[in-house]
């Protein structure tokens, strides 16, 4: 901290100018300026100056955390799988093959490929039904107890056994992603979904891809669709507008809306003076998927809503006609918690359940009459569905499907029709196989890879080949018929394989410009001496001449390979030149440059941290265990800055230093008992987050701990204002009222939440849902809006005492000392420190409101902490060390696991976009699930510039180049954990955990850093501008 | 801040560090004691595997019984420190030499109760404090509490035994200890190596490899005794009487 040390000057100006400010300098040291016309002109000048320099500084991280966007977007989209997507369309009177049977083809009225079954039919989905929720429990020979969700929709189980040709029950297994979205797509074109559609809940797109609604809507059937009204979205004006009725599907608090509207709408439709207007109808239930979320499926709220569930499925066998199809499924199972969206086996395993009155279903053997125990066993895939239900409503197989006929629609009630079998699985497989051919064509697909496919396609035409044109027994066409699955399955595994085929030029580029940018970052936070804001101006120039002329290199570029799409080859031209121009622009100052490698053991710890915690999610294990791994980085920063305060010569520095950093170890331990696990971590992990492991609601001792944080939180923020005299003017109106006043507001939200959940006084369910939306949208004004007022326009925290002049308090300022008093200003000490962190308190404060009571714990102990760190870093000066924003990015790291949240897509806490707000709202819902998946990060963004604050002199030089400083160093850890996720999710793009582990933690790395980086940019640098033009009102500009 | 409060009026001698007594007894034992640790530890990894607790209580025994030997044969007691010039300084003005004393009688009360009290000390201070620390660093909190115990309990014995035994219980001086600001020496060293050996244990456990040692608190123990080892070589020769800079 050699704030008045001259610097070896790279331009003659420089030199000029600092003998010029020294001079000025020699001059304010006599006491405070006096205010005449000059001064007050110099003044203005240094305000000017600031504000252009903080400008550029603004300038400079928004142009790193638009390279960054840059090098994520090309690694994704290589990463991401992709699909191309055939328009080609089956056609009735086009069958794949020759008709078996002398089966004459073409006519919807008998059956386009092969003859139909069933008139009509009733598809109804149950959302998230999960398979062990169907089969009674416990098995046989077991003494577990039951659960809330078991036994409780027995009908499917019960129909299956007793009637076996009426009905069938199976394991129903989903594609990953388990979203609701990617499911219906799933179920409706028979292919394999891609990861990158997996964002795009929050608004379906419309599906072009041939499909079996698409199919039916061609042949002049009338379809009806009640329920989720996600199939809109994505087969808009496909359906009977009269008798459709779609209900909003986001809203996951709402257990019956939508189920209600379903059953009133779907009863009458099926009484006989109504079977006429329509052929198929599309139900889709969402109650038992929201019961969920909302509690959990260890919840009697689930236990009702699937005993429901059986009733309604009673009725229907009851209503339904002889002619009709009855099919009940689940689109994807749940997880411990109800969650979905992953690839856990309880995220995949639904249930399908086919009935009619007919007796058309039969089983290949008697033992599979009773329906599998576990889903393990004998279990189907959802694609199935597709050309099962073409083939028995006499449509032709979507072009694109790769399912396969199921066998006990097929094979008769007797279970012996494997003729019939084979005629389906060779309709199914030679779709496919055309499917096959036109797709390798289109993306001139080397034949190699298809060559076991091939020859499996050879063997089953040989093996039907032979039995041509004789009339066989039954039995006979068993080989033909496994001939035709192995093909069917070999072809959905080399899919698989194929679809999962990634771009790798893209993410190597990608990768290229992060790993381009890390080091432009590492150099400019760790590299330089001196004032940064200084030199920032000729980096963003040349970084912004270089990207200019990488854009025209780019467009040059393209012209020359037509191969390459041009978007990438722009932005990685564009990206690369523009680091390229920095790097130059550090070779012009490169007198200024210092090793950025560490020369302190704290340097060291920041890199060994870094790097320990980088290296580590190559392993699935350490990505698994990373709270657990997070918890023992910050206690040994904890002992570590105890040790080093036992060092410090100042018997006060030492006992304040033990005391925080003691304190912060404690800290960090307790809030680690708030945990979420996540499944890989079981057995050894027991959740507390939530009332169980099985429950997404609070337990009662719970809504407790956010009342203790607003009584508390405020007391121990006012005792480290208190130590600098600094709780002074606003501080006191912010602090002592309005924070606790928020705070309490955000603990009301959650007791009412719980009473509107729990159902505490029925019949007000309105009131309380009013009540609790608009506290929680006074807490948000206080927040930000009166926050910001107050942060924007207060003064800084001082007050004028004129004392006797023995008063010897360090944390006061003498200004004027002689005669018998002296003025003294209170709070001198820490006038940036304590003016900036305003600021934590106001964003801890809304970040609190959008979490779980158990994680407005966690938030208010990060909080603590934050102040704690402060106190450590400032007593063992180390505000001018990569230690201290490292540890933010720890502790941020850490609390995300704190506040309920894991690197999987099912612990996203999707309802918490309700919170303030009834219905979806941009950008206020995405904004508000990242506030709450986020806030912790986003909690700690905010306290870099502090580190270098607090309780630093007010007239220090280069304030603005620490806070650039520290900034970067903090996004330098970020990016280095990124960069590593990134890497390592593109080398094991063939591992087994790749959907499970490693592609959701580089999601969220990916994630974290743009929101770190934007965070950083306009919440934590934007403002130090507020806090310093308020310092500098009193104090003046020093440069 | 032009004054610098300093608790110390006095500055103390800069603390040297220790030196194995020099005989041949000693010479030859400081070397053969880790390898015995070692041995022993190895002796009984398989049933510390199999059942920690009994385990590693009884394997307590011995360890005591080695640590006691290595600072009676190895090692200067409190008060002793240095070479014997230095003690000589030491000596306050005006203190009266003491009367020779027997060679045996010597052998127990300079070594042997002193040794002794370095192991109460060590299991009845060192280990709690250790134990906390091991539950505040991620040690199961609500189970394995004896586990953690005897974890305390062995990094303890292995740690601050032999340097309770050079340096007493002077507060300043545990200071000093604790911040790192003495002289590495082998004493030292068996310190930081045993606690960055702890440390550097706790890596295996999250791997899912699925074996028996990776159970708590195995690899933490087995770090520690090697850490111990590795420590105290390093410490003796290479490190000697170099400081730990923080900054």
């Amino acid at each position: 901290m050699d704030n008045g040390e001259s610097l070896p000057s790279f331009e003659g100006i420089a030199a000029a100018f600092a003998k010029a400010k020294a001079e000025k300098e020699k001059e304010e040291s006599q006491g405070l300026k006096p205010l005449t016309v000059d001064a007050a002109k110099a003044n203005k000048q240094g305000e000017v100056h600031f504000k252009a320099a903080h400008g550029i500084l603004v300038a400079f991280f928004t142009w790193i955390l638009i390279l960054h966007a840059l090098g994520i977007y090309l690694f994704t989209s290589g990463f991401l799988l992709t699909r191309l997507v055939l328009d080609d369309k089956s056609e009735c009177s086009v069958p794949p093959v020759n008709s078996a049977r002398s089966y004459t083809p073409g006519s919807p009225e008998t059956g386009c490929w092969h003859p139909k079954t069933f008139e009509k039919a009733i598809v109804i989905i149950i959302d998230a039904l999960r398979y062990d929720f169907t089969i009674p429990f416990p098995p046989a020979g077991s003494d577990e107890k039951p659960h809330h969700f078991h036994n409780a929709i027995p009908v499917l189980h019960e129909t299956a056994i007793n009637q076996p040709n009426n009905a069938f029950l199976l394991p129903f297994i989903a594609d990953p992603p388990t979203t609701t979205l990617q499911r219906l797509k799933g179920l409706t074109t028979g292919t394999l979904p891609t990861f990158i559609d997996a964002g795009s809940n929050f608004a379906g797109t419309a599906i072009d891809e041939d499909n079996l609604v698409a199919q039916l809507r061609n042949a002049s059937k009338r379809i009806v669709h009640l329920g989720d009204d996600t199939w809109h979205a994505l087969f808009p004006g496909y359906f009977e507008p009269n008798l459709t009725r779609a209900y909003d599907s986001f809203n996951v608090w709402d257990l019956h809306t939508v189920d209600n509207g379903v059953t009133d709408h779907i009863f009458p439709l099926m009484q006989p003076s109504n079977t006429s207007k329509w052929d198929v109808i599309f139900g889709h239930y969402l109650g038992v998927d929201h019961a969920g979320h909302r509690y959990g499926p260890e919840h009697p709220a689930m236990n009702a809503k699937l005993q429901q569930m059986d009733e309604i499925i009673h009725k229907m066998i009851e209503q339904l006609d002889d002619s009709t199809l009855l099919v009940i499924m689940g689109d994807h199972g749940m997880d411990a918690k109800g969650d979905h969206g992953g690839e856990s086996d309880d995220e995949i395993q639904a249930a399908l359940w086919m009935y009619s009155k007919q007796k058309l279903f039969g089983r290949s053997s008697p033992a599979y009459v009773t329906p599998p125990a576990t889903a393990k066993e004998r279990p189907i895939a959802q694609i199935d569905l597709v050309p099962t239900l073409s083939l028995l409503l006499g449509m032709p197989i979507p072009f694109n499907n790769l399912g396969k006929p199921i066998e006990e629609a097929f094979i008769g009630a007797k279970g012996d029709n494997f003729e019939n079998l084979a005629i389906v699985n060779r309709l199914a497989s030679s779709q496919i196989h055309r499917y096959q051919h036109e797709y390798a064509v289109a993306r001139s697909i080397d034949v190699s890879t298809r060559a076991t496919s091939l020859r499996l396609w050879e063997e089953a035409n040989v093996a039907w080949g032979s039995l041509d044109g004789k009339r066989k027994k039954s039995d006979s066409f068993k080989d033909p018929y496994a001939a035709f699955s192995a093909y069917q399955q070999e072809t959905l595994g080399v899919c698989r394989a194929l679809w999962a085929r990634f771009d790798v030029p893209r993410m190597l580029n990608g990768v290229t410009i992060l790993a381009f940018t890390l080091v432009i970052l590492a150099i400019y936070a760790r590299g330089i001496e001196g004032d940064r804001s200084e030199l920032t101006p000729v980096l963003l120039f040349r970084g912004g001449a270089g990207t200019a002329l990488g854009v025209i290199v780019g467009f040059a570029a393209s012209v020359a390979l037509p191969n390459i799409p041009r978007e990438h080859v722009l932005i990685y031209t564009s990206a690369v030149s523009g680091t390229i121009g920095i790097a130059s622009a550090f070779w012009y100052i490169r007198r200024r440059l210092v090793s950025p490698l560490p020369s302190t053991i704290w340097g060291w710890m920041s890199v060994l941290f870094t790097i320990l915690l980088s290296v580590g999610f190559a392993a699935n294990s350490f990505t698994i265990w990373e709270d657990e791994i997070l918890l023992h980085f910050l206690c040994t920063f904890g002992v570590l800055t105890t040790l080093s305060s036992l060092r410090q010569k100042k018997t006060a520095d030492r006992a304040l230093g033990c005391y925080h950093s003691i304190l912060f170890i404690i800290l960090t331990r307790v809030a680690s008992l708030s945990r979420l696990c996540r499944e890989e971590q079981m057995p050894f992990c027991k959740s507390t987050y939530y009332a169980s492991a099985n429950s997404s609601t609070s337990a009662t001792w719970q809504l407790a701990i956010p009342y203790v944080v607003a009584l508390l939180l405020p007391v121990f923020i006012r005792d480290y204002y208190g130590g600098t005299l600094s709780y002074q003017g606003s501080a006191v109106l912010w602090l002592g009222f309005a924070l606790r006043f928020g705070l309490l507001l955000s603990a009301a939200y959650w007791t009412l939440d719980a009473a509107d959940d729990g159902n505490w006084y029925p019949g007000y369910g309105e009131i309380l849902k009013t009540t609790k939306i608009v506290i929680a949208q006074i807490t948000f004004a206080i927040a930000l809006a009166f926050g910001y007022s107050t942060f924007n326009w207060s003064k800084p925290f001082l007050n004028i005492k004129s004392n006797a002049p023995d008063s010897k308090d360090t944390s006061s300022q003498v200004v004027a000392d002689g005669g018998s008093t002296s003025i003294a200003i209170l709070g001198y000490a820490n006038v940036h420190g304590s003016r900036y962190a305003l600021l934590i308190t106001m964003w801890s404060l809304a970040i609190i409101l959008v979490q779980k009571p158990m994680g407005a714990g966690a938030i208010g102990i990060a909080t603590w902490q934050l102040f704690s760190l402060l106190e450590i870093i400032d007593t063992n000066r180390l505000a001018d060390s990569p230690i201290g924003p490292v540890v933010l990015g720890l502790l941020g790291s850490f609390h995300f696991f704190k506040t309920g949240h894991q690197a999987t897509l099912s612990s996203i806490q999707w309802e918490t976009a309700f919170i303030p707000l009834r219905t979806i709202r941009y950008p206020w819902t995405p904004l508000l699930v990242l506030l709450n998946s986020f806030g912790a990060q986003i909690l700690c963004a905010i306290a870099v510039p502090a580190l270098v604050l607090w309780k630093q002199p007010p007239k220090k030089k280069g304030l603005l180049g620490d806070v650039a400083k520290a900034v970067g160093t903090h996004l330098l850890f970020y990016a280095v954990i990124n960069l590593a996720t990134t890497m390592w999710a593109g080398h094991l793009r063939r591992h087994l955990m790749l959907y499970r582990i490693f592609s959701p933690r580089f999601m969220t790395g990916a994630l974290v850093l743009l929101v770190v980086d934007l965070v950083c940019v306009f919440v934590a640098v934007g403002g130090t501008r507020m806090s310093f033009l308020s310092v500098a009102e009193v104090f003046g500009w020093t440069s | 801040m032009t004054t610098v409060i300093n608790s110390h009026p006095k500055p103390r001698a800069p603390a040297n560090p220790i030196d194995i007594l020099n005989n041949d007894a000693a010479k030859l034992y400081t070397h053969l004691h880790p390898a015995l640790v070692l041995s022993l530890y190895a002796y009984q990894f398989r049933s510390i595997v199999a059942d920690p607790v009994p385990a590693l209580t009884s394997a307590l025994v011995p360890l005591s019984i080695l640590q006691i030997a290595y600072v009676a044969t190895c090692l200067p007691p409190t008060g002793n420190s240095g070479s014997s010039t230095l003690q000589q300084e030491k000596r306050k003005p005006g203190e009266k030499k003491k009367p020779v004393p027997g060679k045996v009688e010597v052998g127990i009360n300079v070594k042997i109760i002193p040794a002794f009290l370095s192991l109460l000390l060590s299991l009845l201070v060192a280990t709690p404090l250790l134990t906390a620390t091991l539950v505040l660093f991620g040690a199961p909190i609500t189970t394995h509490h004896t586990h953690t115990l005897l974890c305390g309990a062995h990094i303890a014995l292995l740690s601050t035994l032999p340097l309770v035994y050079v340096h007493g219980v002077d507060g300043e001086t545990w200071r000093e200890i604790v911040a790192m600001l003495l002289p590495i020496d082998e004493v030292y060293g068996g310190l930081i190596g045993t606690v960055v050996g702890a440390w550097v244990g706790a890596v295996p456990i999250p791997l899912d490899w699925d074996r028996e040692w990776q159970k708590w608190p195995v690899t933490i123990v087995t770090g520690a005794y090697i850490g111990f080892v590795v420590g105290k070589l390093v410490g003796g020769t290479l490190l000697r009487g170099k400081k730990i800079m923080f900054e």
